[in-house]
């Protein structure tokens, strides 16, 4: 063999990303901040007062190729508070060989809160893409994210037909799982077209709020009424879940954010503050 | 594959008992969403019936519940406490809508208290669990009853089967020979599909039904329904 897998990964990229974020003073401020390779922060934004920093993080210029490895670990400490998003959708791209991996390990310290806003991850067709959200909550950390996956670009009328696409996304709350959705997107996979499935839609969505208690699940129901894709809200034990499935990334992000505008008073006790980089 | 009827007459009896629809769980009044499935007209007649029962049986009950049915086998088998309680967790964890991990629950207790009853000790602790997996007690029914494990990754697949049947032929409506067409199907799929949940490593067990999640989800505020999922 010629090649192996770890042979090719070396012409990607490696990149890694390491954040702390803690509590100062009544300021949340980014304590420990390393990173490899093109993925990066910028200096935090303070919107809303100290509390809470907005944490804009950029992904490599021009996408994600295979063998690429991204690697993202952030460590919000107890009592901080952050939101982050992204500037631009990711984009995966089209790979011959070697898939290319993004891992995201996310951890909540007590009484810390993490908002998770990123924009869209967009699969190219014929890409292969290992993606990974990992969410660990201590005891009364509270979160709110969302993962939007475009398969293909239906913009360009781009069908999502060769390469694959894992992705997990869980929610662990004191060594317990909360919430695990671990998805497997191959070419023939039933699951592109299949009515239980993604029925032929290019873009899903998953929204999670660590919350018990039920009472705006109704208020989600009767706020986000999308035109065109699918939108459901339901309550899990210790989750409130919210999904979009259609072929709108631009919908499904107005899904979620709507969402988010009742979620964050409602959870975070805060007014809802945009980010700017939304409105650009 | 093959229950040696000879070897031990009880076990081929035992798993008929425990994929009955006569076990007593209270599973007739799930749907497990395709009574929404077919409120949206996604399943509107004996085909589309078919293709989502025969689909998700392959594609997501094989791909998940089978896989932890097995790791829960083994747990039994080795008393081992904690990896029941890890599979439990994480199976809860995987349900994707309320009336989904509700049903599972329910179907769970409702079965930690047979077989309670039908004195089965072990089962007792699960009877008050905080969430009760249906798998964990239908695994430790085929543990104690001496059912090989692939024979009851069978006989768990059936029976999701024929309860998705039962739900069709009332909510589509289909024929009761429709019904038995669509088994006949089912019948031929099930083989390589327990073959395929049997060998799949922890990393490899992944399943996501996106509309079906949605749909389960939607089924919360139906006006009319006859199922609570």
């Amino acid at each position: 063999m010629s090649h192996t897998l770890i042979d090719e990964r070396d012409s990607g990229w490696r990149a890694n990303l390491n954040l702390v974020i803690e509590r100062r003073a009544a300021r949340a401020v980014i304590t420990h901040r390393s990173h490899c390779g093109p993925l990066r922060v910028q200096r935090p934004f303070y919107p809303e007062g100290d509390e809470l920093c907005h944490v804009y993080m950029l992904h490599p210029p021009g996408g994600v190729v295979g063998g690429d490895e991204l690697l993202i670990e952030l460590e919000m400490k107890a009592g901080a508070s952050a939101l982050f998003t992204t500037p631009a959708a990711g984009k995966f791209y089209r790979s011959g060989g070697p898939g290319a991996r993004q891992t995201q390990n996310l951890r909540v310290a007590a009484n810390a809160v993490l908002e998770w806003l990123p924009q869209e991850t967009i699969i190219y067709d014929g890409a292969r893409a290992e993606l990974g959200t990992r969410v660990e909550l201590a005891h009364g950390a509270r979160f709110i994210g969302w993962e939007i996956l475009c398969l293909g670009r239906p913009g360009s009328g781009e069908v999502f037909r060769h390469g694959g696409v894992r992705q997990r996304l869980e929610l662990w709350r004191e060594g317990r799982p909360l919430y695990i959705e671990r998805a497997r997107y191959e070419e023939n996979s039933a699951v592109l077209t299949a009515s239980w499935g993604l029925a032929g839609c290019s873009v899903s969505g998953t929204l999670l709020c660590v919350a018990d208690a039920g009472e705006y699940i109704d208020q989600l129901r009767e706020t986000v009424l999308p035109a065109a894709g699918l939108f459901s809200v339901t309550q899990l034990d210790g989750v409130i879940v919210c999904r979009y499935l259609g072929d709108h990334a631009e919908e499904a992000r107005w899904c979620f954010e709507t969402a988010w505008s009742v979620l964050r008073p409602a959870y975070l006790q805060r007014p809802v503050c945009t980010p700017r980089i939304w409105a650009t | 594959m093959g229950i040696d009827i000879k070897a031990d007459g009880t076990a081929l009896l035992r798993l008929l008992q425990l994929t009955s629809p006569a076990l007593p769980v209270g599973a007739f009044a799930y749907s497990q969403g395709l009574e929404y499935a077919v409120h949206a007209r996604w399943v509107h007649d004996e085909v589309t019936a078919q293709e989502w029962i025969c689909s998700l049986m392959r594609e997501a009950v094989a791909r998940l519940d089978v896989p932890l049915l097995a790791r829960l086998y083994h747990a039994w088998e080795n008393d081992d406490e904690e990896a029941l309680h890890y599979w439990s967790a994480y199976l809860h964890a995987s349900r994707e809508a309320r009336e989904l991990q509700e049903e599972d629950m329910h179907l769970g207790s409702a079965l930690a208290r047979l077989l309670r009853d039908l004195a089965l000790p072990r089962a007792l602790p699960w009877v008050t669990h905080p969430h009760t997996a249906y798998p964990v007690l239908f695994a430790l029914a085929a543990v104690e009853w001496r059912i090989a494990l692939p024979e009851a990754a069978h006989g768990y697949l059936w029976a999701w089967c024929e309860a998705q049947v039962a739900a069709a032929i009332k909510l589509v409506p289909l024929g009761q020979t429709a019904g038995q067409r669509i088994l006949s199907r089912v019948v031929i799929e099930i083989p390589a599909a327990v073959e395929e949940a049997l060998v799949l490593s922890d990393d490899e067990i992944a399943y996501v039904a996106p509309r079906l999640a949605i749909g389960s989800a939607l089924h919360e505020n139906q006006y009319s329904r006859l199922f609570r999922s």
